[in-house]
C-alpha cells in the first residue's frame, strides 16, 4: 500500500500545482465581470456581484476599436501562416530530397539564424521597412514574420520521412518537379502542415515588439497593441484590462484547446533535436 | 541529374532569399552602424570605434546588464527544476486522461501573449487591491510593493517569466521521459539501486540533452524578454527593472540614438552567441560516457 500512498502524494502536488498555474486565467476572468467599486472592495470578494455583467466587455469595443484591432491580428497572423507553411515546405523538400552544391552550408546558415536574436537587427530592419513606404502598413508589420526558421526545420525533418520512392516513381511517370511536390510531397506530411501552421499563426498573434515599432496608428494596431493601450492610463482599469486580455487570449486559447496535439508537436519537435 | 540540381535550388531559394534580405543583411548593417554616428537630419559619419567607447563604459548600460543577469539568475534555474519536477510528476501519474488534462494547463501560459500575461500578473500584484496582498494580509503579514520596490521588481517579473514558460519546458522533459525505455529501470532495480539512484544514474543522464536545450532555450527567452517588462514597469521603478533589450528599444526607437543601439544589438548577438556556444561545450561533453 506503500505505493498508493506515494502516488496519491504525487497526484496532489501536481494538482496543486496546476491550480495555483491555472489561477491567473480565474482571475482574469472573474475580474473582466466586475465593476470598479468591486475590484476596490476591502475585504475582496471572489466572486462578481453578477455573473452576467458583460459591462466592461462592451466598454473595452466602444472605447477603442478593439474589433479592429482583432481584425488586424487575425489577418497577419494568418497571412504569416500560410506565407511561412508555403516557403518553409518548398525549402524543407529542397533540403530534404535534392543534393545541389552548397546544400548544407545554406540549411545550417538557416539553422544559424536561430541564434540571431531579432533585436539585433531590428534597427536595419526598421529603417528599410521605413525606406520602402511600409510603415504602419500590415506589409510592414509581416515584413519579418513571412518565414520562420523553425518552419524549415521542421518541414525539412517531415519530408525526409517520405519515402523517395514514391518521389521516384513519380518522376518516372513523368511529373514535374513542382507537381511532385504538391500532388506527392504535400499530402503526406499534412500533420507537419498542421503543426507549423497553428503554431505560426499564434506566435505571430503573440507578438508584441515588432508591430510596436512599426504601428502607429490606432486603426492599424495589432490586438497586443491593444492591449497595452489599456494601461496607459493614470489609473489603470483592472476590470477592462482584464475583459481586453480575456477577448485577446480566445481565440489563440480555442486554436490550443482544439489542436492541442499539433502545438504539443511543436514543442517536443524543437525540443528533442537539439 | 542537372534538372533535379536545378530544383533543388529552386525549391530552397524563395527560404534563402528572403532570409538573407531579413536577417542577414539587417545583422551586417547592425555591424556596420555601430561604427557610424547618425545625424537626425540622416547624415552619418564614420566615429570607428568611438560609439563602443561611449556605449561601454556607460554605467547605465552596465547597470541594465546586471538587471538582465539577474533576471536570469533568478528564472533560469528556477524554471528548468521545476519544469523537470513537474514532468516526473506527470509522468507518474496512472490516469491519461488527468495526465493531459494536467499537461494542458501547465502550458497554458505558453499559448497565451506575454503581453495578457502580464497584465493579468500586474493585477495580481497590485500593491492595494492585489490578490497577493490580501492573501498575504490573510496570513497576518503587511501587504508588498511587488513591481514597485527595488527589491521586489526583479524578482516579481522573473516569476512571471517563470509561470509563462514552465509548461514549454515541462513539455520537452515529459517527451523525453516517455522516451526512456522501461527495461532501463528493471535492470538497474534488479542491480539494487534505490529510487534516487535511479533518477541520479538513469534518468538524469538520459535527460542531459534536453536539460542542455532547456538551459539554451530559458536563457535565449530570459535574455530577449522585453514584452513582460514593457507592459507592466517600462524598466522602473529608477531603472531597477531596465533590461539590456528596453534600453535597446528606448535609444532606437525613444531617443533615435541608432548608432547606439546598434552598438547594443551587437553586444546582444555575441553574448547569446558566446553563453550558448558554451553552454554547448561544457555539457555535451558530460553526455559522452
Amino acid at each position: 500500500m506503500k505505493n498508493g500512498w506515494r502516488h496519491l502524494v504525487v497526484v496532489g502536488l501536481v494538482a496543486a500545482g496546476g491550480l495555483v498555474v491555472f489561477f491567473p486565467f480565474f482571475w482574469m476572468a472573474v475580474t473582466s465581470l466586475k465593476t470598479v467599486p468591486e475590484i476596490q472592495r476591502i475585504p475582496l470578494r471572489v466572486a462578481p456581484d453578477r455573473w452576467t455583467n458583460f459591462d466592461n466587455y462592451r466598454e473595452v469595443f466602444q472605447r477603442q476599436p478593439f474589433g479592429r484591432f482583432m481584425l488586424n491580428s487575425a489577418l497577419v497572423a494568418s497571412v504569416s501562416a500560410v506565407s511561412s507553411l508555403l516557403v518553409s515546405s518548398l525549402a524543407g523538400y529542397g533540403f530534404a530530397k535534392f543534393r545541389f552544391p552548397g546544400r548544407d552550408i545554406l540549411f545550417f546558415g538557416i539553422i544559424g539564424i536561430l541564434m540571431v536574436p531579432f533585436q539585433s537587427v531590428v534597427v536595419p530592419l526598421y529603417l528599410w521597412v521605413n525606406r520602402l513606404g511600409l510603415l504602419d502598413t500590415y506589409a510592414g508589420i509581416l515584413a519579418p514574420d513571412l518565414v520562420s526558421v523553425f518552419g524549415v526545420f521542421l518541414m525539412r525533418q517531415a519530408i525526409e520521412m517520405v519515402p523517395t520512392d514514391y518521389i521516384e516513381a513519380a518522376r518516372i511517370d513523368g511529373g514535374s518537379e513542382f507537381g511532385i511536390f504538391w500532388r506527392v510531397v504535400l499530402p503526406s506530411v499534412a500533420p507537419a502542415m498542421a503543426t507549423l501552421v497553428i503554431i505560426k499563426f499564434m506566435w505571430t498573434w503573440n507578438e508584441l515588439f515588432w508591430p510596436l515599432v512599426v504601428i502607429n496608428s490606432p486603426e492599424m494596431k495589432v490586438v497586443t497593441l491593444g492591449l497595452v493601450s489599456f494601461t496607459n492610463m493614470y489609473f489603470i482599469e483592472y476590470n477592462l484590462v482584464t475583459a481586453a486580455a480575456v477577448v485577446s487570449i480566445l481565440p489563440v486559447l480555442a486554436i490550443f484547446l482544439l489542436c492541442q496535439r499539433w502545438v504539443v508537436r511543436a514543442v517536443v519537435m524543437s525540443g528533442l533535436k537539439g | 541529374m542537372d534538372r533535379q540540381r536545378r530544383a533543388g535550388l529552386f525549391f530552397v531559394l524563395p527560404a534563402v532569399a528572403y532570409f538573407t534580405c531579413v536577417f542577414l543583411i539587417p545583422l551586417a548593417e547592425s555591424l556596420l552602424g555601430s561604427f557610424y554616428r547618425t545625424q537626425p537630419g540622416g547624415a552619418s559619419q564614420f566615429v570607428g570605434s568611438r560609439l563602443y567607447v561611449k556605449v561601454l563604459t556607460d554605467p547605465t548600460f552596465w547597470q541594465t546588464v546586471r538587471n538582465t543577469v539577474t533576471l536570469l539568475f533568478m528564472s533560469v534555474p528556477l524554471t528548468a527544476v521545476l519544469a523537470l519536477a513537474v514532468a516526473l510528476g506527470l509522468h507518474r501519474l496512472v490516469s491519461l486522461r488527468w495526465r493531459s488534462v494536467w499537461t494542458a494547463t501547465y502550458f497554458l501560459p505558453f499559448s497565451v501573449s506575454l503581453v495578457a500575461a502580464a497584465l493579468v500578473w500586474q493585477w495580481i500584484y497590485d500593491p492595494v487591491y492585489g490578490v497577493l496582498n490580501h492573501l498575504l494580509g490573510h496570513l497576518g503579514l503587511p501587504p508588498l510593493k511587488w513591481l514597485q520596490s527595488l527589491d521586489l521588481v526583479l524578482p516579481s517579473l522573473a516569476l512571471i517569466n517563470v509561470w509563462a514558460r514552465l509548461g514549454f519546458d515541462t513539455l520537452i522533459f515529459l517527451a523525453a521521459l516517455q522516451a526512456i525505455p522501461g527495461e532501463y529501470y528493471e535492470a538497474a532495480s534488479i542491480d539494487g539501486a534505490g529510487r534516487w539512484q535511479m533518477f541520479g544514474r538513469v534518468t538524469l543522464p538520459l535527460l542531459n540533452p534536453q536539460i542542455v536545450m532547456v538551459a539554451i532555450l530559458e536563457i535565449i527567452f530570459n535574455f530577449k524578454v522585453f514584452d513582460t517588462v514593457y507592459a507592466t514597469t517600462q524598466g522602473g521603478p529608477a531603472s531597477a527593472s531596465q533590461t539590456v533589450i528596453m534600453l535597446l528599444y528606448d535609444t532606437a526607437f525613444k531617443f533615435f540614438r541608432l548608432g547606439d543601439a546598434s552598438v547594443i544589438a551587437v553586444f546582444v548577438f555575441v553574448s547569446l552567441l558566446l553563453l550558448t556556444l558554451v553552454q554547448w561545450r561544457l555539457f555535451r561533453r558530460q553526455v559522452e560516457y
